[in-house]
């Protein structure tokens, strides 16, 4: 398929296109080093372990984690959200979360409930899409485990007022966990001054990096369980799983190659200057909010400001389902966009579009005026059409 | 376009209806349970119910496209596809049916629910 002329606006799904020297530099690297990082005394197992070490220091310094916080990685931010919700919980716990959250958190949450090992509260989102922090405070129980909350809506772009949060969970010493999927790489994100204790990323999103790698940042004194068992290069002997971190939370070989790309697309991130691209990209999604604000038929959703917002804007078009809207864009206008739920019912069903969703379009550091202006023609004449 | 303008139907669980002499099994969401099942019978009963009350040759042109092109490849044409074996625009074929593409044309075809959330 030839994507050369794709418009792509589903930068929150995935990044798209990538860096592709990062990804070659980290294929190369990998023919190199490609054996199992911490398994084998021979050097070359020892350079990648190396290799493996300077990324996980990297993740810290990026995302304000002191050096002695364990990273410890995994497949992507869904796997270290359940790692995190179900390492940390007991029976008869009780977790407060919200309604902007992603399936990856929702789903682990209404397991547990119904297998009869936790409760929770959901807090709920203001005509605007931000959460009160005063809402969160009320709903903490003498027996509340952790509070868990999205950085950023997927849906809405609406950036939480973590910090707020951080504050009120330190003074009432309840661990914050925090889904950093649409933010990292986006906006700055300080854990040790946020009081968040526990931190869930994926690699693939705005970090360019390649899916299949993610992973969790913790405070050192969270006492968290290991759910999965198995191989880890160390302490064989012990016929159960080691409590050392990073491995207590990591079982069995790690993606090296898909570690190797996030450390490279980092190291990008840190070269071009990425808060000029993300200005350019948030003057980009004004634009797109302006353009479409503009058109008659098309209903916005949370984005009167573009203050504490991710680039990314949620739209419906009056008489047609999302989904067909997104076939059109694709089919007629090659451009690239997500509609339907966006993995986070809730969302919609408080919006009042539900079961349809909306239509997203999530921008990115490549993305051009030019792709603008065409996604704004191309939806006045599908809301023309309707 | 009020068409275009309804929910897709709730997921009520799967049911058995009679339709062409024969029960067929439908899902919750009112798609063939068997690519088997369909026929051009069943097809204008559920396109007038569906408020598709003038068929026209250009309908019974992609729903065969539609039904061919996933006997052969196993899934149903992308976007661009269906646009080059139509040789009409995705949101032209989009009017054609109540419902659109996805819960119109592809639930008439008798082709299976994709069951994807967009």
């Amino acid at each position: 398929m030839d994507n050369t002329t794709l418009i792509y606006l589903d930068n929150a799904a995935t990044s798209y296109p990538k860096p592709a020297g990062c990804m070659l530099r980290a294929l190369s690297r990998y023919l190199q080093l490609g054996a199992s990082p911490s398994r084998g005394g021979y050097d070359l197992a020892r350079e990648a372990e190396t290799a493996v070490s300077d990324v996980r220091h990297a993740l810290r310094r990026f995302f304000g984690a002191d050096e002695n916080y364990p990273l410890c990685f995994g497949s992507n931010a869904t796997d270290a959200l359940n790692t995190l919700i179900q390492g940390l919980t007991e029976p008869g716990d009780h977790v407060v979360s919200t309604c902007l959250e992603h399936n990856s958190v929702l789903r682990p949450l209404h397991h547990l409930r119904a297998q009869g090992r936790i409760e929770f509260d959901l807090a709920e989102f203001d005509a605007s899409g931000f959460v009160n922090p005063d809402d969160i405070a009320a709903m903490i129980l003498p027996h509340t485990r952790m509070v868990v909350i999205n950085h950023a809506s997927n849906v809405l772009g609406t950036v939480q007022p973590v910090s707020a949060i951080g504050e009120i969970c330190r003074n009432m010493g309840i661990p914050l966990i925090l889904d950093v999927s649409q933010s990292a790489g986006t906006i700055p994100i300080e854990m040790e001054k946020w009081n968040v204790s526990g931190l869930a990323f994926t690699g693939h999103k705005s970090l360019l990096g390649p899916s299949g790698v993610g992973g969790l940042i913790i405070h050192p004194d969270l006492p968290i369980r290991s759910i999965r068992f198995g191989g880890t290069g160390i302490d064989s002997a012990n016929l159960f799983h080691t409590q050392t971190f990073p491995y207590r939370l990591e079982a069995g070989t790690l993606n090296f190659l898909g570690i190797l790309a996030l450390g490279e697309s980092l190291s990008y991130l840190q070269e071009i200057e990425t808060h000029r691209y993300r200005q350019r990209e948030m003057a980009l999604t004004e634009k797109l909010r302006d353009g479409l604000s503009e058109i008659y038929g098309i209903d916005l959703y949370a984005a009167q400001s573009m203050e504490n917002h991710l680039p990314l804007i949620t739209c419906n078009v009056r008489g047609y389902v999302a989904a067909d809207v997104g076939a059109i864009l694709d089919g007629d206008f090659n451009i690239a966009v997500r509609t339907g739920l966006h993995c986070a019912p809730l969302v919609h069903e408080r919006l009042g579009t539900a079961p349809n969703g909306s239509i997203r379009f999530s921008l990115g550091i490549f993305n051009t005026g030019a792709s603008i202006d065409a996604a704004i023609s191309a939806m006045s004449i599908i809301a023309r059409s309707a | 376009m009020d068409a275009h303008s309804g929910d897709h139907q709730a997921d009520h669980g799967p049911y058995v209806r009679v339709m062409d002499g024969r029960k067929i099994l439908f899902d919750g969401e009112g798609f063939l349970n068997d690519f088997d099942d369909w026929s051009e019978a069943v097809f204008e009963t559920l396109a007038r119910e569906r408020g598709l009350t003038q068929i026209t040759d250009q309908h019974l042109r992609v729903v065969r496209f539609m039904r061919e092109y996933y006997a052969y490849h196993g899934r149903a044409p992308l976007n661009r596809q269906l646009k080059e074996g139509i040789g009409l625009s995705v949101m032209a074929l989009e009017k054609f049916f109540p419902d659109g593409l996805k819960h119109g044309a592809r639930r008439l075809s008798g082709l299976p629910n994709p069951k994807t959330c967009n």
